[in-house]
């Protein structure tokens, strides 16, 4: 009976933990679910830079000479020779002078010179992968699938699952491509953007308000709706084209989609996926962590028979994140399109598989109630690194999916164990 | 403590409640009232309706008929809004909350509130803390909940029932705590009935449904108790003893034979309990043949340090200690589950430490297992009976190629089942869920008190099941000892731990603070030993 004697031993350990961690701003950064993934990311890219420096590759750039040019080759003792009298590996320098100017290039950065139309012709070092191209190559193939793993990360933290974000993508592109082949070749960008827009996330909400709908109404666990959607939209988009196109890529879109916006350049590139992608990851991060609904979503993966006793409409919100997913891969099947000029029947083939992997490996949980955006946006770039870093290391790229498997389980563990260490701090 | 609540008008009033579960008749005409600032109890054994009472007047379960009325306003029938909105709250363990964010987010779960499109997240924060700080000021409500020890998460729970609407409105009448304490420690579960009467104190009305006689000495004004269903009586908690209550749950009165230890009775729970262990074992340990079970220096990081101990032939070894203390680790550890033990795990002159479960259950070993957790780590809910019962030796009674030999299986498990006096429809076709919780635990003794079992680990053999089979569970317990079984029992229940045991080892913090012997078995020795940092083996051998 006497129950209260032991009283006096409160247990106190539980709210020492947070107030440690958030000491230092240093801290606060380490503990940040994403900071481990930003510190891959800046390590895969220091060591891929490395080695870029040391293996760069070689293209060759013409140098711009005035007319009045005047070009000597020196040997190694400084003498000048004309063209022709000298072998080229004795050359040791080419000097050029125009006007007044002198300027010297040493032979091992030289290719040719071309007496003819007197030209000369510059070795071309570069960074195998720190260079503009390279770097907006990386990211804006991420973009495609990483917009698409901002809606897989809410269907995650559900503890759901949506196999069919493939080919809904597929899908959306194919009769986007139907309807902006159908518009006149000098449509503006006012016209051809908004039709392409519309129709692709059109289709797009839809196939994903049906996996939802169906899910949620016939309570079947959403692997086998989304998995037999998967196949269903796969075969739609093969049979759509053949059957009434004949062909399995429908191209021929107006000019102002590709150039005139998605493929717009700047500065050389072509950012307009990349800026795309910011924007999906931004307003995912707000809407999963800052809004009422995003936070309805965690608490249905923490514990659905408490958000349902807590009042949350759990089939209308679950609906609601599939049918976003839906939307976004529309949105990146009209990316494809405009970038690519052509929707193809194979379009976005095993997408899942890497849109899954690209939430898993930015922290969500497939048991539910964890992930976020940023962290699904910079797991798909960490997935375009490692195919980068194939093409650097020249590996043949039928090694790709190897490593690709490899680093999603390498992840998962990592991200499982520094879990259980937060857990026994805490 | 026990003020004399406003005897004048009933708050809440629940009238001719009856409810039937598919064949199973819950409640049949129940009416009982509540009075406001009263801590009022309901009790019964498992399956006596005392659950379901309290989840009809919280609005989770619609009664078939009857009506729950408060303050001339009845309630709509299994409308949890309805009675949210009235003042009624419910606590309890299966409306869990969502380990992964934080409390104040669990706590405003049901109407998080806004700023412009974005959550607001000091309001939240606000809101959280008034609720939670009434109740303990030291919890940090932007931690996640999983983090939360079970207690803290207790009282979480209890903050959230205690909130109101914007206008302050709907400000909690009455709360139902449906078995609050299950999965508390002792020293949160004394936490949580201080703040019990707290809350009665300020005029709120508590219906506590529990099983645990302590609980209802020590916190509860009135209580009332079902059996099978219906209402038996309400009594004032003060004008009855324990043997009363304890017989308007059971029906009967329990005779009280000759108890084991004497000195351990403690209070009228202690001999309540002695007298459902009946006839304890008529004979002593065999002390005199070697140790069955010999531990030396067993250690596993961060759980155990240098556990040695011997375990008798035909002895009960009672490990006593409050939870965490390390006593379900100690079992894991034996019996092979914690794969990182060091030291010595000695069974009749078989080395076992570190060499898995397997090992531990050959037929040469003999070691079995009752684990605490029946549903999680004890039974296959979607396997029959029979298999239940066989699992651990089905590689050794199955034909060539792993072919099952049914008519043998189903002999060896009628025998089982009889003996255990399992109540199941079928041996093959029955799954345990069809089981009352009282026979579920049979059924998983069953399983592991064989005759090829030579030392058994009991890990909270009687949690959860209803008095009834608790005496038949002891009963077993003691035969089983008489026959020569060495049995290594942990119980949390003190005086049942005191009444079974030969022994008793008192542990704490991973280590074993002392062993204590015939008169010093009482229950302020093992508290004071498991309480006690500085505690080393000094009790005698």
């Amino acid at each position: 009976m006497n129950r209260t004697e032991t009283a006096d031993q409160q247990p106190q350990q539980s709210n020492k933990a947070p107030s440690e961690t958030r000491g230092s701003f240093l801290g606060r950064l380490f503990s940040h679910q994403e900071s481990g993934l930003v510190i891959v990311i800046i390590l895969m890219m220091c060591v891929l830079t490395v080695y870029g420096h040391f293996n760069p590759s070689s293209g060759k750039r013409k140098i711009e000479l005035t007319p009045d040019a005047r070009i000597e080759l020196l040997d190694a003792q400084n003498n000048a020779h004309e063209v022709g009298t000298i072998a080229k590996r004795n050359i040791a320098q080419y000097r050029v002078t125009q006007g007044d100017d002198v300027s010297d290039y040493p032979a091992s950065r030289i290719d040719r010179f071309d007496a003819t139309t007197n030209t000369l012709y510059a070795i071309d070092k570069q960074n195998r992968f720190l260079k503009k191209s390279n770097i907006s190559l990386v990211l804006k193939d991420a973009s495609f699938f990483a917009i698409m793993a901002v809606g897989m990360t809410g269907v995650i933290i559900l503890a759901g699952i949506d196999l069919s974000v493939g080919s809904i993508y597929a899908f959306s592109a194919i009769v986007g491509a139907m309807a902006l082949s159908a518009l006149p070749e000098g449509a503006g960008w006012y016209i051809s953007l908004p039709v392409g827009m519309l129709t692709c996330m059109t289709v797009g909400t839809l196939c994903g308000l049906a996996n939802g709908s169906m899910s949620v109404g016939l309570g079947v666990h959403p692997f086998v709706i989304t998995l037999g959607m998967m196949a269903v939209l796969r075969g739609l988009t093969i049979v759509i084209p053949q059957q009434i196109f004949n062909t399995q890529s429908i191209g021929g879109f107006p000019d102002s989609i590709m150039t005139g916006t998605i493929k717009a350049e700047l500065f050389g590139v072509h950012p307009v996926p990349v800026f795309v992608m910011i924007l999906v990851a931004i307003i995912g991060w707000f809407v999963l962590s800052r809004t009422v609904f995003g936070r309805r979503i965690y608490a249905i993966g923490g514990n659905e028979t408490a958000a349902q006793y807590a009042g949350i409409p759990v089939g209308r919100v679950k609906i609601l994140v599939y049918t976003i997913t839906g939307t976004l891969c529309g949105l990146s099947a009209c990316l494809y399109l405009g970038y690519f000029g052509a929707g193809e029947t194979n379009a976005g083939n095993a997408y899942e598989l890497q849109v899954i992997a690209a939430t898993v490996i930015g922290g969500a949980s497939l048991m539910g109630g964890r992930g976020t955006a940023i962290g699904a946006v910079l797991g798909a770039i960490i997935i375009q690194l490692i195919n980068n870093a194939m093409v650097i290391f020249e590996i043949d790229q039928s090694y790709n999916q190897i490593v690709m498997g490899a680093a999603i389980i390498i992840a998962v563990v990592i991200d499982q164990t520094k879990q259980r260490v937060q857990a026994r701090r805490g | 403590m026990r003020d004399n609540p406003d005897q004048s008008k009933p708050v809440l009033t629940a009238t001719g409640i009856s409810k039937a579960f598919g064949i199973t008749q819950a409640l049949s005409d129940v009416s009982v009232s509540f009075l406001p600032g009263e801590v009022h109890a309901l009790m019964g054994e498992n399956g006596a309706g005392k659950s379901t009472l309290g989840k009809v007047i919280a609005g989770l379960h619609k009664q078939d008929t009857g009506t729950v009325t408060l303050k001339d306003r009845e309630l709509i029938p299994g409308s949890l809004d309805d009675a949210f909105a009235a003042g009624v709250r419910i606590v309890h363990q299966e409306l869990a909350q969502c380990p992964n964010l934080s409390i104040a987010e669990n706590l405003c779960l049901h109407d998080i509130p806004k700023k412009g499109i974005s959550v607001d997240f000091d309001e939240m924060r606000r809101r959280a803390e008034s609720l939670v700080h009434q109740l303990d000021p030291n919890i940090d409500v932007t931690q996640p909940l999983g983090r939360l020890s079970p207690g803290r998460r207790q009282i979480c729970q209890i903050a959230a029932s205690l909130d109101k609407d914007d206008q302050g409105n709907n400000a909690a009448k009455v709360i139902v705590f449906d078995e609050p304490t299950s999965s508390l420690s002792l020293t949160e579960a004394s936490t949580l009935m201080g703040i019990t009467r707290d809350l009665a104190a300020r005029g709120l009305t508590i219906i506590y449904v529990s099983h645990r006689m302590s609980e209802i000495f020590t916190c509860c004004d009135r209580v009332t108790v079902l059996r099978d269903g219906k209402y038996v009586a309400t009594s004032v908690v003060k004008d009855i003893d324990e043997p009363t209550l304890v017989e308007q749950m059971i029906g009967r009165r329990i005779s009280t034979p000759g108890a084991k230890h004497e000195q351990s009775g403690e209070g009228v729970e202690a001999d309540a309990i002695e007298s459902l262990v009946g006839q304890s074992n008529s004979q002593e340990p065999h002390y005199d043949q070697p140790p069955r079970l010999i531990l030396s220096d067993v250690c596993s990081p961060g759980k155990l340090h240098n556990i040695s101990l011997k375990l008798y032939p035909g002895e009960i070894l009672g490990v006593g200690g409050l939870v965490g203390a390390g006593r379900s680790e100690l079992f894991d550890a034996i019996f092979g589950i914690d794969k990182r033990v060091t030291g010595s795990i000695n069974v009749d002159g078989d080395e076992i430490a570190g060499k898995g479960t397997k090992a531990a259950i050959e037929a040469g070993v003999g070691l079995g297992y009752v684990p605490e957790d029946r549903r999680n780590q004890g039974l296959f809910f979607n396997l029959g009976i029979d298999e239940n019962i066989l699992a651990p030796i089905m590689p050794d009674i199955c034909g060539s190629f792993g072919m099952r030999r049914l008519e043998d299986e189903l002999a060896r498990v009628q025998s089982r089942v009889d003996k255990f006096q399992i109540k199941t429809a079928s041996l093959r076709e029955t799954r345990p869920n069809e089981l009352s919780g009282g026979n579920q635990q049979k059924l998983l003794i069953a399983r592991w008190m064989s005759e090829r079992t030579k030392v058994l680990l009991l890990d909270e053999p009687t949690r959860g099941i209803d008095v009834g089979t608790k005496a038949e569970i002891y009963k077993l317990i003691n035969e089983a000892a008489d026959q020569g079984l060495a049995i290594l029992l942990v119980s949390s229940e003190m005086p049942e731990l005191l009444a079974l045991s030969d022994r008793v080892l008192v542990m704490g913090e991973g280590v074993i603070k002392g062993e204590l012997r015939g008169d010093q078995m009482t229950q302020t020795n093992i508290l004071t030993l498991a309480t006690d940092e500085s505690a080393s083996a000094t009790i005698a051998h």
